[in-house]
């Protein structure tokens, strides 16, 4: 391990940069700059959770059954998806770590092609959420109102988000067994949860897609040869932190916006 | 040049994690992720969410302690760790008893 700063030549950057000790100070330094700007994301991502929280306590026969809309086998497949990606990136460390070059760039590669397979499943979500009508909008519809007994009032106001999630409840095996419980549900407090649907899912995926860029980066350094000094391979090993991080909101988001619901096995597609 | 007193910066590291402790890392979450998936298919009332978001403070802890290497990690991280926990819940304290106390008050 160097003790000393090395000199930089021309295009052959110095690996341990003048103001560090060592080496160690330096990789050390490192990985503490990335924890620190973790910390700041675990604020950011907190403060969505426990607005989440809140309304979720004031309104749970409402974000149950709205949770109940989603997809679940989109949202195990993403799962799994990115658990193999997060170790797919352990791999990556280790073989830069070990200056197995080769080994560096597909594991690389195969992160960036489960987390564009994430990203791709996420998009069909979306694109089958819209088709559904599953989007937090405030327009309305004018409909005959045929249980009212006025002979003037014959027309009522309703809400077109709150038509659409009724229609995709009643089709729920939980909700054919209970249609009594779907009565109880207020679609305008549901499109709350959509919101933070959208809201959550959203960051997370700016998150996937930043990531994904940094990922394409490391593999451009890795087949320039930058990573060839060893010694470099705490570069790789800080985006692996952000990396396992982006996991790690995904697991709040699991439980929180897609289980919470009352699924059945019934009702799996794509 | 004099030698100079290691700094918390300079504590001994033995790299990242083997290919085989990460397969066994990946194989724990797996394992945990397949029980989460299969309790939101249950109908478990109000214990659901405490069992689901049980299971997802285990693995946070697993990918934190084991994949993001905070085992090795110095005591400034995991100071840094803490005080992102402590502030976590600071937060949810202050905002909740807030919130869930509104009802009690005639505003």
């Amino acid at each position: 391990m160097a003790t000393s700063t090395a000199h930089a030549t021309e295009g052959n950057p110095p690996i341990v940069a003048h103001h560090f000790n060592n080496l160690r100070q330096q990789q050390s330094s490192v990985r503490f700059g990335m924890w620190l700007f973790l910390v700041t994301e675990v604020l950011f991502f907190a403060g969505v959770i426990c607005a989440y929280t809140c309304y979720r306590i004031w309104y749970p026969i409402e974000f149950e059954a709205a949770s109940t809309a989603l997809n679940p086998l989109i949202a195990g497949i993403n799962s799994f998806l990115l658990l193999t990606s997060s170790f797919t990136m352990s791999l990556a460390i280790r073989a830069a770590y070990n200056g197995n070059q080769p080994g560096l760039k597909m594991w690389l590669a195969v992160t960036i092609l489960l987390g564009t397979a994430f990203l791709g499943f996420k998009a069909r979500e979306y694109y089958v959420d819209f088709e559904e009508g599953l989007v937090p909008s405030t327009k309305t519809a004018i409909v005959s109102d045929h249980d009212s007994y006025s002979v003037l009032d014959q027309h009522k106001t309703v809400s077109l988000f709150g038509q659409k999630l009724e229609h995709a409840l009643k089709e729920k095996k939980y909700y054919k067994e209970h249609p009594e419980k779907l009565k109880e549900v207020d679609f305008d407090r549901a499109r709350l949860f959509f919101v933070f649907y959208y809201s959550m899912t959203g960051l997370h995926v700016v998150h996937m897609i930043a990531g994904i860029g940094l990922l394409v980066w490391q593999l451009v350094l890795a087949n320039l040869g930058f990573f060839r000094p060893q010694e470099r391979y705490v570069y790789v090993e800080v985006l692996g932190l952000y990396w396992h991080f982006v996991e790690v909101v995904w697991i709040f988001l699991l439980p929180l916006l897609y289980m919470a619901g009352h699924h059945s096995a019934d009702h799996l597609h794509l | 040049m004099s030698a100079q007193k290691p700094t918390v910066f300079e504590h001994e590291h033995a790299g990242p994690p083997s290919a085989a402790a990460a397969t066994m890392i990946f194989l724990a979450l797996a394992g945990l992720t397949a029980m989460a998936l299969m309790i939101g298919f249950l109908e478990l009332g109000a214990l659901k969410v405490w069992v689901s978001l049980g299971i997802a403070v285990v693995q946070t802890a697993v990918v934190g302690v084991f994949s993001m290497d905070l085992k090795q990690s110095d005591k400034l991280t995991w100071l840094v760790v803490a005080a992102s926990i402590f502030w976590t819940f600071l937060l949810f304290l202050f905002t909740l008893t807030d919130f869930l106390t509104r009802h009690y008050f005639a505003f």
